[in-house]
């Protein structure tokens, strides 16, 4: 059985044999689509002998003064460590998407600031299932079925509609909002805030915001005993970087009932990069190894914007698609590598493309699921070149 | 000058969502799939009507000196005021600091839709 | 919309012949429905010249069936985005296979109802559905969890 690496759910049971079995449309694409588009060894747009694209890369590693290294969140923590590795040697500065997804989620639960379970608990334990801000019929396909609402495990024997609450916080009524029907609220929002603040008022035994809905949810959560709210980017978004209230909240909650917290979803292994990041340095992402710290003007973006990096090493990542315009065009004016298993938006103008791997299907490793698991991912065959390969190669002649 | 453009330009709020369709085809970005699914604005059906655009007209978007041209297609999960549009090169040419959702001018347009490559090769600041 | 035995019934001959192997024609008509029986068994629809309207009306009114005589369950894949909802919910699939997919993996046994195939969800083992045979109950939970609306039934 493989593993899909096309999310943070890391499903562990897919079948590929004449076609792929059990995967999400997404996950499939990834082993259906695995031979398309490769990328090929490239220097100033022009096919290359592998080891010429890996000296020129050196090469400019050596070169660089202010270097970032950005994205690894698609690659195996036991290459995410050269990476670091590679960074600390230069004095560099690193940086993932979890920046501007949600690593600040992720940090307060390896701070403990936000009590936090597993999956697996959830599955077998969970009674009311809260997704914030998060569509994951749309992002994390399989998260409800395989995961958190559908299932039937541990004292949840009976399934969704006895078994399970589930609640939906959006701006609109999403895909996963229709699915909150008979035992279920779905709210729509303007303002997270409002919600928040509606939470601590009832709790408070106050009447303010949505009183009716926070009031029920919080009775299911007093009945259900153990309860998870999923945070996605749309939380995210709307508590504007200002946690505390939220924090309170979840503190407010757990005096109820054991109410716990998981990021919603993100990249297949971005919670992998920011535990290594953490146990490292204590910072989850945006660090410098020269002033050794992490400071919101390291985030990668920000470094482009300030001309603050003359090279940078992209990992797995294609920003000139997933980056503000404004970003996607400054880096054409910078030395870019690229290390990715396809041919990307970035690949059109990087000055060195280096073809890698897959995790899942021509690579292997260990990666961390959304919730803190980490999943150990056997490929289907090996490609010559891994992502850590690679990286190792490069840090052996970098100077 | 469009005289279109002078018509019913109004400002519109916009959620940045993931799409599982768009996601699957998102591994070859110079493919048509990627262009056709990325290059959209998901409109809520009634509210489509009342702003007078059906599906399949483009309009143009314009934040900040930057216009996109983008295919209108009716969505019942878009926001019932506002409107929808997938995580992509063609979001982020407009984003803001709010990765989520950000407000443009809209207005009907005459033009094609933008494709990939007009936004990888732009030149505008 | 549903296709009723009543509407099927009215551009039947309603001689009750028999000759089909049912008492009546409304008995017929119910089993046409669920495709227990075929519209060919009908000897004189076929046989009889004057039927030759009401032939062409049925075979128009059930065409719809012919699709769903070999799934019964249509999956529209432009909808579906394999998110397993169906696969989990079903109350079979949660008897035959609670480990597996009553837990919400992907099947253990080889003859699921529904299972993911390339990303979107395909109908291996209608039959076992609730809905179809004998003992059939209105069981809607997979379409109920679908909120694209990919998964349909083509029957009444």
């Amino acid at each position: 059985m493989a593993t899909c690496t096309g999310c943070s759910c890391l499903c562990p049971d897919i079948v590929v044999q004449a076609g792929v079995l059990n995967a999400c449309r997404k996950g499939s694409s990834i082993f259906m689509h695995s031979k398309d588009n490769r990328a090929k060894p490239m220097v100033s747009g022009r096919e290359v002998d592998m080891e010429v694209a890996l000296e020129k890369a050196t090469e400019m590693l050596s070169s660089s003064e202010k270097l970032a290294i950005y994205g690894m969140d698609t690659i195996p923590l036991e290459a995410q460590e050269v990476a670091i590795k590679l960074a600390e040697r230069k004095e560099a500065f690193i940086d993932d998407n979890s920046t501007f997804c949600l690593g600040d989620f992720v940090e307060m639960v390896l701070r403990g600031i936000l009590p936090s379970t597993t999956l697996d608990e959830a599955k077998s334990n969970a009674y009311v299932i809260f997704y914030w801000g998060t569509d994951p019929f749309q992002s994390l396909s399989r998260h409800m079925s395989l995961y958190t609402y559908y299932p039937r495990a541990g004292k949840r024997q009976r399934g969704y509609e006895e078994d399970r609450y589930l609640v939906v916080v959006d701006v609109r009524r999403s895909h996963t909002a229709k699915l909150a029907k008979k035992n279920a609220r779905f709210i729509k929002v303007d303002s997270d805030d409002a919600l928040v603040e509606g939470f601590l008022s009832t709790m408070d035994g106050r009447a303010g915001n949505y009183y009716e809905d926070t009031a029920r949810i919080l009775k299911e959560m007093q009945r259900g005993r153990f309860n998870v709210i999923f945070g996605g980017l749309g939380l995210k978004y709307g508590l504007k970087g200002k946690y505390e209230k939220f924090v309170e909240m979840m503190r407010k909650m757990n005096e109820l009932a054991e109410v716990y917290f998981i990021p919603a979803g993100f990249h297949a292994n971005m919670r992998g990069f920011n535990e290594l990041m953490f146990e490292k340095t204590g910072f989850v992402n945006r660090y410098s190894f020269d002033t050794e710290t992490s400071r919101p003007e390291y985030e990668f973006s920000e470094l482009v914007r300030n001309d603050a990096i003359d090279t940078a090493l992209v990992i797995g990542s294609d920003p000139v698609n997933s980056l503000p315009f404004d970003v996607a065009q400054k880096l054409r004016k910078k030395n870019l590598i690229l290390i990715d298993p396809k041919l990307s938006l970035t690949s059109k103008i990087a000055e060195v493309v280096i073809p890698s791997a897959i995790t899942g299907v021509d690579q292997g490793g260990t990666m961390v699921r959304s919730d803190g698991v980490r999943i150990k991912i056997d490929p289907l065959w090996e490609a010559e070149w891994s992502d850590r390969k690679i990286l190792n190669e490069l840090l052996r002649g970098v100077r | 000058m469009k005289f279109g453009k002078f018509i019913r330009k109004t400002t519109i709020g916009i959620v940045v969502v993931r799409d599982s369709l768009q996601g699957e085809v998102a591994d070859n970005k110079f493919g048509e799939e990627f262009w056709k699914r990325s290059a959209v604005l998901y409109l809520h059906p009634e509210y489509a009507r009342e702003m007078g655009f059906r599906e399949g007209d483009v309009v143009e978007l314009e934040k900040d000196g930057r216009t996109l041209r983008l295919r209108v297609l009716y969505s019942d999960t878009a926001p019932e005021e506002g409107a929808m549009m997938p995580n992509s090169i063609f979001s982020n040419f407009l984003i803001g600091e709010n990765k989520k959702r950000f407000a443009a001018s809209i207005a009907p347009s005459d033009g094609d839709v933008t494709e990939v490559d007009e936004i990888v090769f732009s030149n505008t600041n | 919309m549903p296709i009723t035995p009543m509407e099927v019934y009215k551009l039947l001959p309603k001689t009750n012949c028999k000759k089909c192997g049912e008492q009546t024609c409304m008995s017929f008509a119910f089993k046409l429905i669920n495709r227990e029986k075929k519209l060919e068994d009908c000897i004189p629809l076929f046989e009889e010249k004057k039927y030759a309207i009401q032939l062409k009306e049925l075979q128009k009114l059930l065409e719809p069936l012919k699709e769903a005589t070999e799934t019964g369950l249509i999956v529209d894949e432009q909808l579906c985005v394999g998110c397993g909802n169906c696969v989990v919910v079903c109350p079979v699939h949660a008897a035959d296979d609670p480990k597996g997919m009553g837990s919400g993996f992907g099947p253990t046994i080889d003859d699921p109802i529904l299972r993911m195939e390339d990303g979107v969800v395909k109908v291996i083992e209608m039959m076992k559905c609730r809905r179809y045979g004998k003992n059939r109950v209105l069981c809607v939970a997979c379409r109920e969890n679908c909120p694209t609306d990919a998964i349909r039934f083509l029957e009444g």
